[in-house]
């Protein structure tokens, strides 16, 4: 035995390195290193899962990577550990760094660290090629850019945006292609470029971001941290006849345990909107029927999560069992069990909860019946879709304390100011009393518009006067955490010999779960962009969300578009057929174009516009794409056929009914301008948006903005990063602080020159220019931002604007993907040889970026094709509870998909963009289901297309 | 957090040391060697030892080597040094082709083969490889050595004849002239576990004729090799439609669960054609090291 295994015996203290630093440290029995790292304050080191599969926790030790959350800590004895943050600093990062922050190789950033290490060690070892980068990478997942930027910036170069699939040998590219400003746009890096709208300056946070050292929401120390840990139903239905918590109080280093005794007894919905009438009133923090597996029982905070996890299982509890449902369809018939029969249709804002109906929609345009009948061909089909889990890397998490008498939260949500009014709410508390901020968010894709652990951590922190922490594991965001509503979608359509549509008939099913949070929101959302695309003259729609005894559904990318997208364009690509029409013709012969109205089951109101038109655009860049094809290789033999599929979507640019937000845009010292907006980053890229509008706006560069956001104390309201609102809202609002401000300074220097303040009459003398202002006709010096601001406070004028936008008029969006794709009849393998999508994003602000955006969104909607699905027993039970289970797709899984930007300008979107961030979803599954039965000549209609699901098409 | 119930730690030394406190902790001590697939199951609460015995440092069970008749691979043999390994790329290519498919570059760093084994995952590859090749595991404990064919080794799923005093120490693959070897998985993604994997090691004679043929299935509910398929390749000369007779035979001879990676008939499906593809592949592999012996088309 060495001296140091001894010493470990004895007192289980030992020493190693990490980042050359020398490091004393005394293991927990059991620790793993990533934990060990973190409580000495190694935040880089990142925790994604608990089970060596996602890749977020790698660390080098001794030049070798490792999963540091399946390592155990004592073994690291007398090791060099080298993090993310020991590869190179913020002004001195590492040649891989720099080139992740070059080639935007990340957009939330929590995969960034530990990708950055693995991508070193491929690096340092001359034996590993970067050929082989689709495997090398296998070990970390990135559930936002795709991988075409991670690749890139790996291997150093910039893939354009008609790059060729990895399937294809060779990486051949695509022929020239014109289209679209992403190629013509050339990359201005940190304070060297001016990074002004319709350029790519880098993401602000970036040289943080890849050294680890941009915090997110746990990577801060609170000193006396407590940790609060809930005990879940093991039942789908059950009412809780007694409990019994006193084994678990008594437990040493347990604090409080709180049951539904303690539970605040307003109703509110865990979804949060702009207005809290959005969703049906029907949780409560502690309730005591339990509704899924899962839901909480009771919840304990102890020193520990494992005291607090050890004392959850000392909790004795007495069920009384309920009836269940879990089959959607059975859910309203007569006499089947009532999830919330409890409960007021009024007061809960449910459409009839005696037979389990969260929302429903029944209505028609013209005569569907009259529609088919003049039609001469019909076609009609039942489309499945399954739960899907948001997969974010950062996991739903809050630290909650106290600041003097002022309660912080400290959360992962997407929605601070939301989470903020409604806490104060339900726990009657004064909103100045309370502050909730976000740091940067490590993923939400619409997982974050939820309110889950705040509420615990406010009942925990108020009750203790402690700090508190509440922290999901992997397990519990596939168990506990709302998934993408399962929809069952049924599709008539007709049309005339011309092609010509004569009716649409959609009826869907949403399975909402056990509550009903975005139940409505998703329904409605999901049924209308995807109806009013399309010009028919009689339409009828019914749906309805239902409750379950199964885990809850709720917002998810797309927010209920993708699944009924699915369908739809599936209906239509079959009608195509029927007719002998090209399938971008029968799109271009029956969308809506400006001027035509856009009618669901009526017409829309007036706050939904034409605010700028790309979809003809959309449809010649995929097709011609298409159509010159890539080069990929087709994969020989006769079991493999091949096929090609398109499909359109329209969604609006932001949610209905208002979503507001204020910006407030302050000169500071130094020529520098602070500006703040409440909305949240989380890997949408807003931050760096925000910038270069207020840049540009300010005739500056963006490393002279600075940015507050996402913090109730220190920025103005904003209603939340949903419903694709970072630019076309928030962004807007920045515009206009930042163009007030613009002007204020240029009555600023008037005045400090002598003359009046008066508005409008020799202010426009003046120009502001990066480091000050002159007057133009005098030609004189520069009048520099500080001598101004000087002045100004001297003489108590105010340099700081602030505007509000609304939101109240919405506008549209398009896009069109398409697919080439090779089917193998023996296994089924779904093989991608080309990737197409065409976007109508408006102007885009920063190509690169957008581009991301619609890499990510593809390479998701990909996943949800392909792979993923959270999969039940039939009981409620979630079986997929591990990331080993659930597949999220890798580098290897994916194609390098050609990404167009039709020319168009909106008159609504600040410097005319539109979102761009939501969309990209959802046309993927429709257009692969479309290829894949022009390959095989079976229509696959349930997803995902798993090779399983299309050998048994083939063969069953 | 997800958390492991607690437990105390050790390092072990060496083998003897190893065995030594395996003995003093009695029952719910276990051994940790790569610790990926150990620490998973502790922190998900499907294993909760109360001691973990760490024999990560026993660098004298690392090793690869040809010892005459046969390769000897050490318990504590990375997933990557077999991957990495030129002895094992000839001799056992079906090793090789495994490795490929096994999880990531990460978990390959420090998996080990013994883990593997000893997991007995029913999804784990090394376990059908071992079969196939016959490989002999060597088990040491209190009472000496021990030395088990994998049909004796491996239990069943999660199962194996390792006692709870004793440690897999080597595996020894016999080394036959004039074979080849082959692996091949269906993923549902890369890096997964296998929806179904097959392996297959044959060797052919001096007049093409096969004189041994093994198969063996991963993740079809089948802990044995497909013994019924030697019968019909012994003395044939390989042809396609050998092949597909004996993809057929394992198809019927496996006995796989439905689940989240696929129905059964499906799985069926891929015994079927993943044991016609090894079987391809093996030949073509051993023919290469038989001169003038050709597979015929057909
Ligand atoms: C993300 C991920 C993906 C994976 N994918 C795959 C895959 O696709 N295919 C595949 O086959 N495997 C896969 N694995 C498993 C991987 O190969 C493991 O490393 C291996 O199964 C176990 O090796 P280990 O050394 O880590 O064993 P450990 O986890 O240390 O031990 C496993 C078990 O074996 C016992 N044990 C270990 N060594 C000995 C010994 N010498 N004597 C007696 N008992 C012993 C331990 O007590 C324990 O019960 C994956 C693992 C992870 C984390
Ligand atoms: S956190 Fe370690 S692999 Fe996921
Ligand atoms: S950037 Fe990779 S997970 Fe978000």
């Amino acid at each position: 035995m060495t001296l140091e295994q001894a010493k470990i015996e004895e007192t289980g203290a030992m020493t190693f390195e990490v980042n050359g630093t020398r490091v004393e440290a005394t293991p927990a029995p059991g620790q793993c290193l990533r934990t060990l790292l973190r409580e000495h304050e190694h935040f880089e080191v990142k925790k994604g899962c608990d089970t060596g599969d996602c890749g977020a926790c790698t660390v080098q030790i001794d030049g070798t990577p490792v999963h540091s959350c399946i390592y155990p800590a004592h073994r690291a004895v007398g090791k060099q550990i080298t993090t993310a943050a020991g590869l190179g600093q913020p002004g001195n990062l590492a040649p891989i760094q720099q080139r992740f922050v070059d080639a935007s190789g990340f957009q939330c950033g929590f995969c960034t660290p530990g990708m950055i290490v693995t991508a070193a060690a491929i690096e340092a070892d001359a034996a590993l090629g970067v050929d082989d980068l689709p495997r090398l990478l296998k070990g970390n997942l990135c559930r936002c850019t795709g991988y075409r930027s991670i690749s890139d910036s790996i291997v150093g170069q910039h893939t354009p945006p008609d790059g060729s699939c990895h399937t294809a040998p060779g990486h051949e590219h695509a022929e020239a292609s014109s289209l679209g400003p992403v190629r013509a746009t050339g990359r201005t890096r940190g304070a060297r470029g001016a990074g002004l709208v319709g350029t790519s300056p880098g993401a602000i946070a970036g040289e943080r971001v890849v050294s680890g050292l941009e915090p997110y929401t746990l990577d801060v120390a609170i000193p006396g941290l407590l940790h609060l840990a809930v005990l879940g139903s093991p039942h789908a239905h059950a009412r809780i006849r007694s409990l019994n918590v006193a084994k678990a109080a008594a437990l040493p280093g347990v604090h409080r345990v709180f049951t539904h005794a303690d539970s605040p007894t307003t109703l509110f919905s865990t979804a949060r909107h702009e207005s809290r009438f959005d969703d049906p009133d029907d949780t409560l923090v502690f309730d005591q029927t339990l509704r899924f597996r899962g839901q909480r029982v009771a919840a304990v905070v102890a020193d520990s999560v494992a005291i607090a996890e050890a004392a959850c299982r000392l909790i004795d509890v007495e069920y009384e069992l309920r009836d269940a449902v879990f089959d959607p369809r059975l859910a309203g018939a007569p006499g089947a069990p009532l999830v919330h029969g409890d409960k007021d249709p009024v007061v809960s804002r449910l459409a009839d909860p005696t037979r389990n109906l969260v929302a429903e929609l029944h209505g028609e345009f013209g005569s569907v019946d009259e529609g088919l009948e003049m039609a001469t061909t019909i076609v009609s089909g039942r489309w499945q879709t399954q739960r899907i889990a948001h997969t974010h890397l950062e996991t739903h998490a809050t630290m909650g304390w106290l600041s003097g008498d002022r309660l912080v939260l400290r959360t992962s949500s997407q929605v601070p100011f939301l989470v903020q009014k409604e806490i104060c709410r339900l726990f009657d508390l004064d909103p100045a009393g309370v502050r909730v901020f976000t740091a940067r968010v490590g993923g939400g894709f619409g997982g974050k518009q939820e309110l889950l652990t705040e509420d615990l951590v406010t009942l925990a922190v108020l009750s203790t006067g402690r700090p508190v922490q509440y922290e999901f594991t992997r397990t519990d965001e596939f168990t506990i955490t709302p998934v993408r509503h399962p929809m069952t979608i049924d599709v008539t359509v007709g049309a005339q010999g011309d092609g010509r549509l004569t009716a649409l008939k959609l009826g869907v099913l949403a399975d909402t779960g056990a509550y009903g949070n975005h139940a409505p929101g998703v329904m409605f959302h999901g049924t209308s962009e995807s109806v009013a695309l399309y010009n028919v003259p009689n339409k009828r729609v019914d749906a309805q969300s239902v409750y379950t005894n199964n885990p809850p559904s709720g917002a998810f990318r797309g927010y209920g578009l993708g699944q009924v997208i699915f369908a739809i364009e599936c209906a239509l690509d079959e009608l195509a057929r029927e007719l002998g029409v090209d399938p971008f013709e029968l799109r271009r012969l029956n969308s809506v174009r400006p001027g035509d109205p856009l009618v669901v089951t009526h017409e829309e109101g007036p706050d939904l516009i034409f605010g700028s038109y790309g979809l003809d655009q959309c449809l010649d860049l995929a097709e011609a794409a298409l159509k010159r094809g890539n080069r990929a290789v087709v994969p020989v033999g006769l079991q493999w056929r091949v096929g090609t599929g398109m499909a359109s979507s329209m969604i609006a640019t932001t949610p209905p009914r208002g979503h507001r937000s204020q910006a407030s845009v302050q000169l500071v010292a130094g020529g520098r301008y602070l500006v703040r907006v409440g909305t949240t980053e989380f890997g949408n890229g807003t931050t760096t948006v925000h910038a270069q509008i207020a840049a540009t706006a300010l005739h500056t560069s963006v490393d002279r903005i600075d940015l507050l956001h996402s913090d109730t104390d220190s920025a103005g309201y904003d209603s939340g990063a949903f419903g694709s609102a970072g630019v076309v809202v928030a962004g807007k609002a920045v515009l206009a602080a930042a163009t007030a401000l613009a002007e204020t300074l240029v009555e600023v220097a008037s005045a400090w020159s002598g003359h009046g303040l008066t508005r409008g009459t020799d202010t426009g003398t003046w120009q502001l220019e990066h480091d000050g202002l002159r007057a133009v006709e005098s030609e004189s010096e520069l009048v520099s931002l500080d001598t101004l601001m000087h002045w100004a406070t001297a003489n108590d004028v105010g340099l700081t604007a602030v505007r509000r936008e609304d939101g109240a008029l919405r506008s549209l969006a398009f896009n069109v993907h398409a697919f080439r794709v090779a089917v193998n009849t023996a296994t089924g393998e779904v093989r991608i040889l080309q990737s197409v999508q065409a976007a109508d994003a408006g102007f885009v602000v920063n190509p690169e970026q957008c581009r991301g955006q619609i890499e990510g969104g593809v390479a998701q909607a990909l996943g949800t094709a392909l792979f993923e699905e959270v999969v039940l027993d039939g009981a409620g039970a979630v079986t997929t509870r591990v990331l080993r289970n659930y597949h999220v797709p890798q580098l290897v899984d994916l194609p390098v998909t050609e990404v167009y930007f039709a020319q168009s300008h909106d008159v609504l979107g600040p410097y005319g963009a539109k979102s761009m961030s939501e969309s990209t979803y959802n046309p993927v599954a429709p257009a692969l289901a479309n290829a894949i039965r022009d390959a095989i000549g079976i229509r696959p209609t349930e997803l995902p297309m798993s090779p399983d699901r299309i050998w048994r098409l083939l063969h069953g | 957090m997800q958390i492991p119930a607690p437990f105390d730690y050790v390092r072990a030394s060496s083998v003897d040391n190893a065995l030594a406190l395996l003995d003093r902790h009695g029952a719910e001590s276990r051994v940790v060697a790569g610790g990926h697939s150990l620490l998973p199951m502790m922190k998900l609460r499907l294993a909760r030892p109360d001691w973990l015995i760490d024999i990560n440092d026993l660098y004298e069970l690392d090793y690869l080597l040809v010892d005459g008749p046969v390769l000897r691979i050490g318990a504590m043999t990375r997933h990557t040094t077999l991957l990495e390994s030129d002895d094992v790329r000839r001799l056992f290519p079906i090793i090789t082709d495994a490795e490929h498919v096994i999880a990531d570059p990460i978990v390959r760093n420090r998996g080990t083969i013994g883990g593997s084994l000893c997991q007995a995952d029913p999804a784990e590859d090394l376990s059908t490889v071992c079969h196939v090749l016959d490989a002999v595991a060597v088990v040491r404990g209190p009472a000496g050595e021990r030395m088990l064919s994998m049909a004796e080794f491996h239990r069943g799923p999660y199962e194996t004849a390792v006692a709870q005093n004793e440690l897999l120490i080597e595996v020894r693959v016999p080394i036959r002239a004039g074979s080849g070897s082959a692996y091949e998985k269906v993923e549902r993604r890369v890096g997964d576990w296998a929806v179904a994997a097959a392996g297959a090691s044959v060797t052919l004679a001096a007049d093409g004729t096969i004189s041994k043929a093994t198969v063996g299935l991963t993740a079809v509910g089948l802990d044995r090799n497909v013994t019924e398929v030697e019968a019909v390749l012994v003395g044939q000369v390989p042809t396609e439609q050998l092949f597909a007779e004996a993809g057929q035979l394992a198809a019927d001879a496996c006995d796989p669960l439905a689940d989240q990676r696929g129905p059964i008939d499906y799985k069926r499906h891929l015994a079927d054609e993943l044991t016609r593809r090894v079987l391809r592949v093996a030949c073509s592999r051993a023919a290469a090291s038989v001169p003038d012996v050709t597979i015929q088309e057909g």
